[in-house]
């Protein structure tokens, strides 16, 4: 039942998407652009999005629910038919109705919840930006990260994506799947569905290694003196040295 | 988002923040209208820390205090920020509003602090954002370090000066014998 029903869904959802982003855009005030973050003078951000596989991958699981909800729905309208045709008659259009309409709002909103993520990775941090009724921004210094992790479901695989996970200092009694729903806000940033993931997780740690502190608010360490000598101080004290080697060597002079 | 951004980053200065905007208590009178039955167990909390809400931006932290029986006052570093959230629901954008969380290294998943009814929401967020560590970046407390440190160092080599002249003069004079 998939087959035709699943072209004209995505027929009619992308032709209402467009519409439904201007609209989104204009009256809900959702940012067409991309978040910015303070930056050293001629830095260029990496501003990216989700992979094209994060799209599928949604899609993927959008599909699994509709055969799931659709079906459940089409069971029960042959049950009505087989008990009294004249009502499956009249409901076929409601059963119909309330079959392919939340498709449709699935669908459209899953583009959205693609078109509304976006991540901005600058030299110093990071900041991911998530949501349509309730847009979040998270931003984290590298400087503050504690451990950046890689997760990769079977699914995610075959689609080839990943989420990195960045983790800040501090607890947080949160279940993942809570975080993920952007339910907390709890010491972590998840940049999802991206297909890179070993670049931007070698990013991020060349970043961390640069960093001296344990990313907990701690002053940077003092400076070692010794190392600190200019060229100064070596040209003086290879003064001095040339001074009594010369006296050693030539002790007439 | 840049709009609200783009006037006020120039002449925003967080230090003359005290009150939150009036808006918010507009804000919090339609979200005590959205709860109807429970509007007055909703409102009159949001009503009294509207009233009492201060907050004072000093160079080191910020502090933010609120209640009228039960009174709550967080004092917080700016150099001990981990995480800054900026969360916008459809209502808050409709009216300019925002809240700003502040998440320190502490036990507790959810943010320290919710600045709300700031209507300069990303200048706010710029300003912590440039006071937390890390986001100047390495070379701008190295370069003071440096010139702390070059102060015993110029010393040093004052000293390593006089010690290469006197023994330059003793050597003219012949007076050091090996």
């Amino acid at each position: 039942m998939t087959g035709p029903l699943s072209q004209h869904v995505e027929q009619t959802s992308r032709w209402i998407y467009s519409g439904v982003w201007g609209v989104l855009v204009k009256w809900f005030k959702v940012p067409a652009k991309p978040p910015e973050l303070p930056m050293l003078p001629g830095e260029i951000p990496d501003v990216f999005q989700p992979a094209e596989g994060f799209l599928r991958y949604l899609k993927f699981q959008f599909w699994i629910g509709l055969t799931a909800f659709d079906g459940a729905i089409l069971i029960g309208w042959i049950a009505i038919v087989l008990a009294s045709p004249k009502w499956g008659a009249v409901l076929a259009l409601p059963a119909l109705a309330i079959a392919i309409l939340p498709d449709i709002v699935a669908y459209i909103a899953i583009h959205l919840q693609y078109d509304t993520t976006w991540y901005v990775m600058t030299q110093r941090s990071l900041r991911i930006r998530r949501g349509i009724w309730t847009i979040r921004e998270t931003t984290i210094t590298f400087e503050n990260v504690q451990n950046v992790t890689v997760n990769q479901g079977p699914v995610q695989r075959f689609f080839g994506i990943a989420d990195v996970q960045v983790d800040t200092a501090g607890g947080g009694g949160h279940a993942a799947g809570k975080e993920q729903a952007g339910a907390g806000a709890s010491h972590r940033g998840i940049i999802a569905g991206v297909a890179d993931p070993q670049r931007i997780r070698d990013l991020i740690l060349s970043r961390l290694r640069h960093s001296q502190t344990a990313g907990l608010g701690d002053e940077l360490p003092e400076p070692r003196v010794a190392a600190r000598w200019s060229p100064a101080h070596i040209a003086a004290l290879s003064e001095i040295r040339d001074l009594l080697q010369f006296k050693e060597t030539h002790p007439a002079a | 988002m840049s709009t609200t951004s783009a006037a006020p980053a120039s002449n925003f200065d967080a230090r003359n923040i005290s009150r939150p905007n009036k808006v918010l208590l507009t804000y919090y009178i339609i979200v005590s209208l959205l709860s109807n039955v429970a509007l007055p167990f909703v409102f009159l909390p949001l009503f009294f820390k509207y009233e009492t809400l201060r907050y004072k931006f000093d160079d080191e932290g910020v502090s933010m205090s609120w209640g009228i029986l039960f009174r709550r006052e967080i004092y917080l570093t700016y150099r001990r920020i981990q995480d800054i959230h900026l969360t916008r629901n459809i209502l808050q954008r409709w009216m300019g509003l925002a809240t700003v969380s502040v998440q320190t290294a502490s036990g507790s998943a959810s943010p320290e602090m919710h600045v709300e009814g700031i209507l300069e929401a990303d200048a706010l967020r710029d300003f912590l954002y440039t006071k937390m560590r890390g986001a100047r970046g390495e070379h701008e407390p190295y370069d003071q370090a440096a010139s702390a440190a070059m102060q015993p160092a110029d010393e040093a080599l004052g000293l390593l000066h006089e010690i290469r002249d006197s023994l330059r003069q003793l050597v003219a004079r012949g007076e050091v014998k090996v």
